[in-house]
């Protein structure tokens, strides 16, 4: 049985039988669909129409599925060649809508063609990191990648569509059931059900949701007006890029934040890929970075949303063990051919919000625990008690506080943003600082072995 | 070999499934009515609360309200409770507030002196308020403070040939988009029936489609205001055409050249908000008509549903 169990585990260089392939990179697009609400939240907050919405989740999944391809291939210099697929990036949401309202989409695009530019920038500098990111500190950014999906994760098992709005048992239900379905399959199952414990989950909670709600299965009614096959034709509103100076600094910063969350997530798919070395290779990372900046560039200019790297498929690599990066070369192979199939599309972009909550929350107890792990595996004082424990107060508070940060001076609120980058800074910050006495020491004996 | 053939099966079962889904349309009993226009699911589920009633009274005429005697819980929930009114606004039924059975509440108003049934039977009447939503200021059953409510409802004819209206309300319900596009329609075409008579009715913040703080302004092609926004008197010279969001977007000189080639338009813009880091999306709403020679611009603003 053990063997069993071991034979349809697969190293990250390992090539699988081609079926079980396409059914494994199937499972990682179910979960890098998620992602695919993004694009269609955007045109709502924009006012477009339903056509515009189709083009733009077409041309995010060709910049996500490149992406994907370039990332996991493992070509030469560039690439992470781990498991790490592309999805659009919620962290650039919000300063897209501002660019879209400012300037449309041209402006939109020209501001993530910049994004993506300061991030493939930033990937060289990444080796320079080595001093600041001790093996507890990446552990703390590892579980901080699992943390900060925690808000999207909850909502949308819940169901909740927008803020405020009504919650429905019959989603609790259909979440909690997917949920149960994943972690049964992934503790007690053996061989496939294992392996695809994160598609059965779906499929249960899925056929739940057409069971118990009417409202899941009157939705299907559209995709009847869906085309099978369509190329994605941008229309007019797409053409032209634009730049404009005054939004150059937040997407700057905001590249920043990009960078550090990949950052986080190629270091936590290098630990679950290659969890014998003893300490970080930043070849892989810097490669991956400048990848993730590449595909960001890329989005920018076919007219899709910003795209970056996808924390819970790293995530459902770990749970099941199931490694090689060539599921992620087929995953975005997969997602490329999607982007010209709108029923396809529609189909998945139906699926009900519970399951792919409780798709999350899978792939995020294990980044969580990975992160933990990783952290407490070396001696612990209380000079890391202090660095993380603090790093963790003001990180975390930046979600269960947002109306705080909005009132603060500027300064805090350009660096108390997200729990994911805060957490970072201020842990390295404080690491820097509370080991001063002995960054002080070893300069002197160096200065001292070199008089 | 057997396990490439268990992963074809595997495959193959998965998309059959799929191809499934994909043939399968599914019909409900709330296949004729249209909640296409409704964000949230709070509005979406009062409207079929209130659609199902309605149906059994269609089908069961007065004496379904012995069932809805029999069943105060099922129509008197924490979120809406239901009521049942003839057209002379006799109550005949009241799952909030049983003691109103059997009362007249044609002269009731609410603390801005607005008369409820009147408006009631005016949104009831009213080609561009499917639903018959009206706004307005009431209490909840066993408070004693005012709370904001809208209520949709509907006008049925029994089969014993009266004609009756159920209805059911939420308490401080969502901003929807729907309800600012109800007035700003109901304007146009009070303007375009009354010509410069309707603009006293629409001026005046009583006016029954206005709710909230969403209220319906005018404006000519040169920006000079026929009712304003924001105050009552002209205090100061508000030129919309120039005015800019946070991003510096112009939303109103945006939408009036949108309009040379289209009907209507919903205009996205960005005002800061002191509780929140980004700042919040609000939407315009403008149509275009004439009073005399000139071209009116008639609009509404209201907020955007904000994401979880």
């Amino acid at each position: 049985m053990a063997e069993q169990k071991k034979s349809l585990e697969y190293r990250f260089d390992e090539v699988p039988p081609a079926g079980h392939l396409l059914m494994l990179s199937l499972q990682h697009v179910m979960l890098m669909f998620v992602s695919v609400g993004l694009p269609i939240i955007f045109t709502g907050q924009i006012n477009e129409t339903t056509e515009f919405a189709s083009t733009l989740v077409a041309l995010s999944m060709l910049a996500a599925g490149i992406g994907s391809i370039i990332q996991s291939a493992g070509i030469p210099f560039i690439g992470s060649g781990y498991l790490c697929p592309n999805v659009c990036g919620p962290s650039y949401l919000s300063l897209s809508l501002s660019a879209a309202w400012a300037g449309r989409i041209p402006l939109m695009r020209g501001m993530i063609i910049v994004a993506g530019l300061v991030e493939m920038a930033l990937a060289p500098l990444v080796h320079k990191l080595k001093q600041v990111f001790p093996t507890f500190i990446v552990g703390l950014v590892v579980a901080m990648v699992g943390i900060s999906v925690i808000r999207m994760s909850v909502t949308s098992l819940f169901g909740l569509e927008f803020r405020g709005d009504a919650i429905r048992s019959e989603d609790i239900v259909i979440g909690m059931v997917s949920l149960f379905v994943m972690v049964i399959s992934n503790i007690w199952g053996r061989g496939f059900v294992r392996v695809y414990c994160l598609l059965i989950g779906m499929a249960a909670g899925w056929l739940l949701a057409l069971l118990l709600d009417p409202e899941y299965r009157h939705a299907l009614a559209v995709i009847q007006h869906s085309e099978m096959f369509a190329i994605p034709a941008p229309g007019p509103e797409f053409r032209g890029i634009h730049f404009r100076m005054d939004m150059v600094l937040p997407f700057v910063v905001i590249a920043i934040s990009g960078s550090l969350k990949s950052f986080g997530n190629l270091l936590a798919a290098q630990k679950i890929s290659e969890p014998h070395l003893e300490q970080v290779d930043f070849s892989p990372i810097r490669k991956g970075l400048l990848a993730d900046g590449f595909s960001t560039a890329l989005a920018g200019v076919l007219g899709g949303m910003a795209v970056d790297t996808s924390s819970s498929n790293i995530g459902l690599a770990g749970s099941t063990k199931v490694l090689s990066r060539w599921i992620g070369v087929a995953a975005g192979a997969v997602f490329v051919l999607l982007a010209f199939c709108p029923k396809v599309i529609v189909a998945l972009s139906l699926m009900p919000k519970p399951v792919l909550g409780a798709s999350i929350i899978f792939a995020g107890c294990f980044m969580i625990c990975t992160g933990f792990l990783e952290m407490f595996s070396e001696e612990w004082d209380q000079r890391k008690t202090f660095i993380v424990g603090i790093a963790l107060f003001f990180g975390l508070s930046t979600a269960f506080l947002p109306v705080l940060y909005a009132r603060s001076p500027e300064l805090i609120r350009t660096f108390f943003t997200d729990p994911l980058p805060t957490t970072t800074i201020l842990a390295v910050v404080l690491n820097l600082v509370l080991n001063l006495d002995r960054i002080v020491a070893r300069l002197l004996e160096r200065t001292a072995k070199g008089g | 070999m057997r396990r490439y053939r268990t992963h074809f099966s595997v495959a193959t079962g998965c998309l059959l499934g799929f191809q499934l889904l994909l043939l399968s349309g599914c019909t409900s009993r709330y296949d004729d009515l249209d909640l296409s226009a409704y964000e949230f699911r709070d509005t979406r589920n009062l409207v079929r609360f209130v659609y199902d009633a309605s149906l059994i009274l269609e089908q069961e005429g007065l004496s379904s309200l012995g069932y809805f005697r029999d069943n105060y819980t099922r129509y008197n929930t924490s979120d809406r409770y239901l009521y049942i009114y003839d057209m002379q606004s006799n109550n005949l039924y009241h799952a909030g507030m049983p003691s109103l059975e059997g009362r007249n509440l044609s002269e009731v108003t609410d603390i801005h002196g607005r008369n409820i049934s009147r408006m009631i039977l005016q949104a009831l009447r009213d080609p561009d308020n499917p639903h018959a939503w009206v706004h307005y200021t009431w209490w909840s059953p066993g408070s004693f403070y005012p709370v904001p409510k809208s209520s949709c409802l509907f006008k049925v004819k029994t089969p014993e040939g009266i004609e009756v209206f159920v209805g059911a309300g939420m308490d401080f319900p969502h901003e929807e988009k729907e309800f600012a596009r109800i007035a700003v329609d109901g304007a146009v075409r009070r303007i375009e029936t009354a010509g410069a008579e309707a603009i006293d009715e629409l001026s005046d913040p009583r006016y029954g489609r206005n709710y909230r703080d969403v209220r319906v302004f005018a404006f000519f092609r040169d920006g000079s205001l026929l009712i304003s926004p924001v105050v009552q008197d002209s205090l100061m010279q508000l030129r919309l055409l120039e005015c800019r969001d946070e991003v510096g977007h112009q939303p109103f000189s945006r939408a009036v050249s949108r309009l040379d080639t289209r009907d209507r338009v919903w205009e996205v813009f960005m005002v800061r908000s002191r509780y929140q880091r980004a700042p919040v999306r609000k939407c315009l709403y403008l149509r275009k008509t004439a009073l005399g020679p000139r071209e009116l611009f008639v609009g509404a603003i209201t907020d955007l549903p904000q994401p979880p």
